[in-house]
């Protein structure tokens, strides 16, 4: 653990010296990259020691503090969550360098940097904590330093809306982890995971309230539908490089959440299951057609974060029925999946944020009808905002493919288990949720990169500085490996699922029995998808390289003067598949003399928090007469408290 | 031959889907014209050392259910001169997609009922599937026409029931014939009064106030 | 990997051009033309073949790179499905999921084509193509785990081969109604009426063709032998659907797959000539109904 907390410190001092740097900002900056950079690596370790076998001693504080004593570890479920934080928290502020400092005038630049290193720390550490008050505080460190990064352009009274609105929901969740921990601790008697695990056999009605709270405390922060109203608001308005990290690593924390939570608590009810697969659909189903809507990149990304939340629900779901019904097969895959999307979604979400962080920095707008034609200039971004669309749409031969693909394998299997044989069904929603993904990315690539820029905004625009392309070739070259090598995550992520089921230690090798020949399959067409590709370009240029190649005009079906504005927009574009699916998501097409328009409206943020919200400011504006600002009135409202607390226990003594 | 039931009965659910997802009215009444075929050989499929009283049952339904019904329902649609689209409140995709969710209810259900072990897999469900299909064309068709052929499938449902007790209380499925009559009945008013849309009012004055077209 | 595998990829790599090449001339016969000839699709290919192209000055290299990806996937796809009736060329657990994943990678790339030229016909060609893809999916990936469920194996091989034979007799219904469903996916994917009009010569009302309007020599060729091809594979599946082969001769499981292939040609020539094309707001519906046969097999083979 030494070496863990070495690479922490080496982190948040990068963040530290940012700011005390600041009159110099060239070194300022080197420092902290070179800090940042290395904090991750060194962290990293003990992480990648665990997953290929190693144990790690936990370290342990003796804390006065109530709750115990505050201990950190790191098991194989921390160490695939440990690496997901440090590898795109290190590309997202290795990013944030480049990306903030042509911001330097909208906001503190310096301080941004450092909570940013703050915020991977206290990431790092969530994962780490074994023990109730120190994962609390970890989480609520997080919570709030998140929204300092997403108000960094406060501005704007859109995102400091946003910024609200998301403080509001995470404290919301917070509130129920709370109870959780107070309700499991009081049985356990002590907050530690050790005494929290060694309690669960003896939680009433089969742990239902753990796993109540549970679910919706870490569903506010997966952003699980109907919880995720604070969702698109805050990643929409954040900086991209925070929105990167926000969607692809803090999110996330609610699904090690729920994670951590079964295999504390054991096999969970099965009302539990049900519910999370079902959650899982509707958030995949919802969050996409959502985002078919939504004509703002950002916000678009970001309802495909509620999504890719959906599919990664599936997974837990039935991996929860598996676990329950003495399943070990189903259970193992469906958590696998779980796991493995985590990552790879990490990977590509925050890799697709990066893409439209520099798109909005070369062209000023994230409005995909006012781009087009962004390919011609700036053809690095292209190519990896292609390969992540690829792999978010879970195509072969990109890493996304591989973690659907596990998930599927979970859900077909479940046909196996006789209670819990309907989960097949989910088959087909997952196949649905694929192709409006693609529709939805085919929306945002063809918008924002082809055809010709409807704008004068896309006109000027050029490719972005080398600081900000490398860290998102670096992402994109990670979705191509474990697309072509599956193996490589498949492995850890069904030993790390194997440790969460609680299920015999036999049960991961079986699984990587009934999956390795697949993953060899995967594998090879990856290879045979892309040597055919190579070989068939290859043999096309020589083929075309003595014929007349003329280039001319669209073809404008006889129509002389085609113009930009002519192309067909994302709204356009959307639209059937609104109208046909539009009803059950709350989205609805109307049509103008010249455009169309769609209105994404969240029936979640708009029908149910806001009059809330409202009606809970009316009852605190009812109460305001008992503050009355004068300090003897608080201290007789503490004796009062004080009286009927002892009252209280005078009583029940008696 | 119970696999030949089987079949029967699967094909009454796959008229009925037809009924839902379809947009012509004549398909509608086709449908379940067709329906009261299978309704009328599904006796003979599964009593096969068949008796005169089961003979008798076959063709008797036959005779109401695919042909003196269906020939009454399109002479009505002539006579009142009916559009003949179907005119749905819920679209056909979201109906035949509540279809399924239904056959799927109705076999969840079908498991848990406290029934006589002597009853067919597949008759239990397919009757309740029939029943909540038809109960599903009643509410959300609008069109009395169409009203009056989801009543039909309802009552096609209830004479499914009807066939688990056939042996017990014979004469229990004969009875409902009583209801074809009331069906009758239906559809005379709807040529007599040239209702084209769902009685909006048990207020008999106000069917004055509707006039030829 | 045997050797049959391999005859009868070359096999269906081969004949899949004739396929619409038969079914437009039975649509012909039925409307009383002669039609044009039965290979005019090799003649069109040829002739394609040497041709010049010309670009698009708008497009960039995703325009040239998706007509070859088309024919890759589709041709990869075409390694799972055991086309001789026995064994794939590739056959492992789930790949299914890669069969309909590699296609829908074709069609990405399509789409980013036709985006690519910026045209609004071609704009809203790929529109309507994610959509009915959209709505084919579902039912697609339904009959697939009805397959799976009639018996027991998680893979295309398994699932069109040996199992299968024993599957027929104890499931008909349901393997009849999956067959059904694969037959309305065909026509969706392989872009038929009523969903699609191959003839049609108006570019607001096509789908497909519309597309790849601005595609020219080899490319436009790649581009129809894709189509081609792709409509070839959802044959394969529904000859490995209806007619069990794991029984016959490697060979003359190849001859039933080929006489296969042109009685669902001469099925589509028949479709085509008997029905009008739907209208577009009615496609979802279509596919909807795919969709709820597939489903109703599938509660069908999960409560026996």
């Amino acid at each position: 653990m030494a070496l863990f907390f070495t690479g922490i410190a080496a982190i948040v001092l990068g963040g530290l010296a940012r700011v005390a740097l600041s009159p110099r900002p060239r070194l300022a900056s080197g420092a902290f990259a070179l800090l940042v950079g290395t904090g991750c690596l060194v962290a990293a370790l003990p992480a990648v020691h665990v997953l290929a076998g190693g144990t790690v001693a936990a370290a342990r504080v003796s804390a006065a503090v109530p709750g115990g004593d505050w201990v950190f570890g790191v098991d194989p479920l921390s160490a695939f969550f440990l690496l997901v934080v440090l590898g795109v928290g290190a590309a997202s502020a290795l990013y944030g360098v480049r990306y903030l400092a042509a911001q330097a005038s909208h906001g503190p630049v310096g301080v941004s940097h450092l909570l940013m290193a703050l915020e991977i720390a206290a990431l790092a550490l969530v994962v780490t904590a074994r023990s109730g008050v120190p994962f609390l505080m970890a989480w609520e460190i997080m919570a709030v330093l998140a929204y300092f990064l997403v108000v960094f352009e406060s501005q704007h009274a859109e995102v400091r809306r946003a910024g609200l609105i998301y403080l509001v929901g995470t404290h919301t969740g917070t509130l129920a982890l709370i109870a959780l921990f107070a309700s499991w601790g009081q049985r356990a008697g002590a907050l530690s995971f050790d005494a929290l695990a060694a309690a669960s056999p003896a939680l009433p009605v089969g742990g239902a309230l753990v796993f109540a709270l549970g679910l919706a405390g870490f569903g506010f922060k997966a952003g699980l539908v109907p919880l995720h109203f604070w969702l698109p608001g805050a990643h929409g308005a954040a900086p991209s490089h925070v929105s990167a990290l926000m969607s692809g690593v803090v999110i996330k924390m609610g699904i090690y959440g729920l994670l951590r939570l079964v295999s504390l608590a054991g096999p969970p009810p099965v009302w539990w299951g049900w519910l999370v697969l079902g959650l899982g659909l509707a958030s995949g189903v919802l969050g996409v057609l959502w985002a078919l809507a939504q004509h703002d990149l950002k916000r678009l990304l970001a309802y495909h974060s509620v999504e890719n939340i959906g599919i990664i629900l599936l997974g837990l779901g039935i991996g929860a029925l598996g676990a329950r019904y003495d399943a070990p097969l189903v259970a193992v895959l469906g958590f696998a999946g779980a796991v493995l999307h985590t990552l790879n979604h990490a990977l590509f979400k925050s890799l697709l944020f990066l893409g439209a962080g520099a798109v909005l920095r070369a062209t000023g707008t994230r409005l995909m009808d006012r781009l087009g034609g962004l390919a011609r200039r700036m053809p690095i971004t292209w190519a990896t905002f292609l390969i992540g669309s690829i792999a978010i749409v879970g195509l072969p031969p990109l890493n996304g493919f591989v973690s659907e693909w596990v998930v599927y394998q979970s859900l077909l299997r479940s046909a196996g288990i006789a209670p819990a044989r309907a989960a097949v069904f989910a088959v087909a929603g997952l196949a649905l949720i694929g192709a409006l993904a693609l529709a939805c990315f085919a929306k945002a690539g063809g918008a924002v990169f082809l055809g010709q820029p409807r704008t004068t905004l896309a006109q000027e625009g050029g490719e972005v500085e080398r600081g900000l392309l490398a860290p998102m070739v670096a992402l994109a070259l990670a979705c191509i490996v474990i697309g072509v090598a599956p193996v490589v995550a498949v492995t850890p992520a069904l030993h790390v699922a194997a440790a969460i089921g609680g299920v015999a230690r036999g049960s991961a090798d079986q699984a990587a029995a009934a999956v390795g020949p697949a993953l060899q399959w995967i594998s090879l067409t990856a290879i045979a998808l892309a040597a055919l590709v190579g070989a068939g370009w290859w043999l096309h240029e020589r083929l075309l390289r003595r014929r007349p190649r003329a280039w001319a005009e669209t073809w404008g079906c006889g129509y002389a003067h085609p113009e930009p504005r002519m192309q067909y927009t994302a709204a356009s574009f959307a639209a059937p598949l609104i109208v046909a699916y539009g009803r059950a998501a709350g989205v609805h097409v109307t049509r103008e003399p010249g455009a169309f328009h769609t209105h994404p409206k969240d029936h979640v943020l708009d029908g149910i928090a806001l009059p809330l919200w409202t009606r809970m400011r009316t009852w605190a504006l009812a109460a305001r007469p008992i503050q009355q600002g004068r300090l003897w009135m608080y201290l007789l409202y503490l004796l009062g408290a004080l009286l009927a607390l002892l009252l209280y226990l005078a009583l029940r003594a008696g | 031959m119970p696999r030949l039931a089987d079949l029967l009965l699967l094909l009454v659910m796959l008229t009925s889907f037809v009924v839902l997802g379809t947009t012509r009215l004549s398909t509608c009444i086709r449908a379940v014209a067709f329906q009261g075929l299978l309704l009328g050989m599904l006796p003979l499929a599964l009593y096969p050392n068949g008796e005169l009283h089961t003979w008798g049952l076959a063709v008797g339904t036959m005779a109401v259910k695919a042909v003196i019904l269906p020939r009454f329902l399109s002479w009505a649609i002539r006579e009142a001169a009916v559009r003949r689209e179907v005119e749905p409140r819920v679209g056909y995709a979201l109906s035949l997609l509540l279809g399924v969710v239904a056959v799927a209810a109705a076999f969840a259900i079908s498991t848990g009922l406290p029934l006589p072990e002597r009853t067919r897999e597949m008759l239990v469900p397919a009757a309740l599937a029939t029943v909540i299909i038809g109960l599903f064309v009643l509410i959300t068709r609008s069109k009395a026409l169409v009203q009056v052929v989801g009543y039909l499938m309802l009552e096609n449902g209830v004479y499914l029931f009807g066939l688990t007790h056939v042996e017990r209380v014979p004469f229990l499925v004969e009875a409902g014939v009583l209801l074809d009559v009331f069906v009758g009945v239906f559809i005379m008013g709807i040529v007599v009064f040239h209702i084209n849309r769902e009685f909006d009012s048990l207020d008999s004055a106000r069917l004055t106030e509707l006039t030829d077209r | 990997m045997s050797r049959s595998a391999l005859v009868g990829l070359a096999l269906l790599l081969g004949v899949a051009p004739l396929l619409s090449g038969i079914a437009a001339r039975t649509k012909a016969r039925l409307t009383g033309r002669r039609g044009a000839p039965l290979l005019q699709l090799y003649w069109d290919l040829a002739r394609l073949r040497r041709k010049g192209v010309v670009y698009s000055r708008t497009t960039t290299w995703v325009f040239r790179l998706a007509p070859i990806v088309l024919v890759a996937t589709a041709a990869l796809a075409a390694c799972l499905v055991p086309l001789d009736g026995r064994r794939a060329l590739v056959s492992f657990s789930g790949d299914f999921v890669a069969f309909a994943y590699l296609l829908a990678l074709g069609r990405f790339f399509l789409v980013l084509a036709a985006l690519d030229t910026g045209s609004s016909f071609e704009g809203m060609g790929a529109s309507r193509e994610v959509t009915v893809a959209a709505f084919a999916e579902p039912a697609l990936f339904l009959a697939f785990i009805a397959l799976v469920l009639a018996t027991g194996s998680l893979s295309l091989g398994g699932a069109l081969g040996a199992p299968l034979t024993q599957a027929w007799p104890t499931a008909v219904p349901a393997l009849a109604m999956v067959t059904a469903s694969l037959f309305l996916v065909l026509l969706a994917e392989g872009s038929r009426v009523p969903v699609d009009d191959p003839a049609t010569h108006l570019e607001l009302t096509m789908i497909h063709e519309v597309m790849v309007l601005d595609h020219s020599g080899p490319d436009f060729a790649l581009i129809l032998y894709g189509g081609a091809l792709k409509l070839a594979l959802f044959g394969a599946l529904l000859v490995g659907a209806v007619v069990p082969r794991a029984g016959l001769a490697p060979g003359l499981g190849l001859a039933v797959l080929v006489l296969g292939l042109l009685g669902v040609a001469v099925l589509v020539g028949i479709v085509e000539s008997v029905t009008a094309r739907l209208r577009l707001s009615r496609v979802p519906q279509f596919l909807t109904a795919a969709s709820a046969l597939a489903a109703l097999a599938v509660i069908l083979l999960l409560v026996r």
